[in-house]
């Protein structure tokens, strides 16, 4: 009973606000989707689980506001200049943190990663200060649609995550690099002994992933402020989708990141029968998502024998 | 002796021995985990905020006397760790340690929404030191006097720890952490071995964060982040985990290492980061140059 009123206070009071609802959760959902790709192209084919992944995420933003806004420099130079400094700081990570341990026990991997996502943070803390920054210089105005506030930066985040995951798809699944990847992800012992999986395999992966984290970095960075300690949630909300999806299973960590992007965005936004979630519980539904697939199901909501990317 | 008098009657000094205390606490017992069984179980951390904030909320909103603010910061981190113990003890590493930190994350969030209980990120201020009826001469508000309480909290759980060192118990829990198979076959449950040491080591850490509510006097989210986890790990791994001995100095010395820096008169700004980034950075070099022997290539059958 108390769910059928909770729904029809839903329906009666909340239809107006719902395609908005929707419409945040789509451009959450894709900055989570770009964020956890990354990561899940990373474990699947290197199995290494990057507790430094939203730290990446954290330190790229930071690089794109000190070419910006700190040197003033045009969008596209301070992209290029960002992609560049990731690159390096993703080049020197891999090499230093991660490359001489992925032969031992798989709990070497996770430490360093740990060990390396404080240097990150405290280096930036260092760098930057720990007060708050903002990406966004003025104002955006708001383009209303049907009712639906939305901003074109906005629309862009949505339009570039579905393309950069499309051209990802495009990759892996239709070029012989991508059937690499697929081979390595699937069978790395069976991969090898073909010859297949090679160290500058592994060390493009990586790049490519803490790529696509600083860009997830920047969007979020027009969404929200940046700080040096932001990075640790982020790292949960990728291995949150991931979780959902099946840890390495690329495609279901990109649906598991849309449908927390939703969940975060309806539970907070709707009201269920005069109760609403205070916003500050948004983040906890990554964290209650992970335990809850970790006690229920912990092979992730898209099970799938043998395939993983 | 008299270089001992001069060390303990300077107020500095006896406060890095009194953390000295805590951390080896929150060490020791993340090494019964780590160090003997292996479990990276980031939500450590989580047990010893939430011994924290059981004492403070005894103590300051319901004016309990430290005994039972103590015994329910133990209790309390004991059953957290059975919670966890019940959702992750099944999981292989990388489920598990991801598991952990959405515990450790979920309690964060906690502490900072649940505004009601633990006044968010305020904190809660105004934590009294603890006073014992058959105390009545001596006074916890004297840092010397909180040192004694200190050490003897840390000599009673050491001593009880190092009989776990060397107990059949410790035998088991490293035969199932290196060859988890072979210690089945020889009938030890390494489930129910591994729930232990976590019941275990989340009541100890609990303890030591109703010590740290107690001599720190206010506590908020920022001093239980994953940072501080960090430097935990960091302590375990230098002393090598497993080692009872090893732990106990490392705890000394990182907690000792980054003094030398006040020297430079830096804003706490940077001091801050640099210490963390310091402590970060052995964790870093130790499991690079041990990477070979810190834990062995795991044995297939």
């Amino acid at each position: 009973m108390d769910f059928l009123r909770a729904k029809t206070a839903l329906l009666s009071c909340d239809m107006d606000i719902l395609p908005q609802l929707l419409i945040n959760a789509l451009i959450t959902g894709s900055i989570y989707a770009l964020a956890s790709a990354g990561l899940a192209l990373c474990y699947g084919v290197l199995r290494i689980l990057n507790f430094a992944h939203g730290h990446l995420m954290m330190t790229g933003v930071y690089l794109f506001y000190l070419f910006s806004v700190t040197l003033g420099l045009a969008l596209l130079p301070a992209a290029l200049s960002t992609a560049l400094a990731v690159a390096a700081v993703g080049a020197v990570s891999f090499t230093v943190f991660v490359r001489p341990f992925t032969r031992h026990n798989p709990v070497l991997p996770l430490v360093t990663t740990l060990a390396l996502s404080t240097v990150l943070e405290s280096s930036v803390a260092m760098a930057f200060g720990v007060n708050v920054k903002s990406l966004n210089t003025e104002m955006v105005s708001s383009l209303e649609i049907y009712g639906i506030f939305i901003t074109p930066l906005q629309i862009g985040i949505i339009i570039s995550a579905l393309l950069l995951l499309g051209l990802t798809g495009l990759v892996i699944h239709f070029t012989p690099a991508g059937r690499t990847l697929r081979a390595l992800a699937e069978n790395e012992e069976a991969a090898q002994s073909l010859g297949i999986g090679s160290d500058r395999i592994r060390f493009l992966v990586f790049l490519i992933s803490a790529l696509m984290a600083a860009y997830a970095g920047i969007m979020l960075g027009y969404e929200t402020n940046l700080q040096p300690t932001m990075g640790n949630s982020y790292t949960i909300k990728a291995f949150a989708a991931m979780v959902l999806g099946g840890l390495g299973n690329i495609w279901g960590t990109v649906a598991g990141a849309y449908l927390l992007g939703l969940v975060e965005n309806l539970s907070i936004g709707l009201d269920f029968g005069g109760y609403s979630l205070p916003a500050g519980y948004r983040d906890a539904f990554a964290f209650m998502a992970i335990l809850l697939m970790l006690l229920v199901r912990p092979s992730g909501l898209f099970r799938r024998a043998a395939r993983r990317l | 002796m008299s270089f001992l008098q001069a060390l303990l009657t300077n107020e500095y000094y006896i406060h890095l021995v009194i953390l000295i205390c805590i951390y080896a606490l929150l060490a020791q017992s993340f090494n019964l985990t780590f160090g003997l069984g292996k479990s990276f179980n980031l939500a450590h951390i989580a047990s010893y905020a939430i011994g924290a904030y059981t004492t403070a909320i005894l103590a300051v909103d319901q004016s309990r006397s430290p005994l039972p603010c103590m015994f329910w910061s133990l209790v309390l981190s004991g059953v957290f760790a059975l919670t966890i113990a019940i959702i992750a003890i099944r999981l292989s590493e990388d489920y598990f340690a991801i598991g952990t930190l959405a515990f450790s994350a979920l309690i964060t969030a906690l502490l900072v929404n649940w505004k009601s209980l633990t006044r968010g990120v305020l904190g809660i201020p105004g934590i009294p030191r603890p006073e014992f009826s058959f105390f009545e001469s001596q006074t916890f508000y004297d840092n010397f006097n909180f040192l004694g309480l200190a050490a003897t909290v840390l000599i009673v759980v050491e001593l009880l720890l190092l009989g776990i060192f060397s107990s059949p118990y410790a035998r088991a829990l490293r035969a199932q952490a290196e060859f988890e198979q072979g210690a089945l076959a020889i009938g030890h449950n390494a489930r129910v071995l591994r729930t232990i040491s976590f019941v275990l080591a989340s009541a100890i850490a609990g303890l030591a964060g109703s010590l740290f509510a107690y001599y720190i006097n206010y506590i908020d989210p920022s001093s239980f982040s994953l940072t501080e986890m960090v430097f935990i790990i960091t302590i375990v791994v230098l002393g090598r985990p497993g080692s009872f001995w090893g732990v106990n100095g490392a705890a000394a010395f990182l907690v000792l290492l980054p003094e030398p820096l006040r020297q430079f008169d830096l804003p706490p700004s940077i001091l801050g980061p640099m210490r963390q980034l310091i402590y970060a950075l052995i964790l870093f070099g130790v499991v690079f140059l041990n990477r070979n022997k810190l834990w062995p290539r795991l044995r297939r059958i």
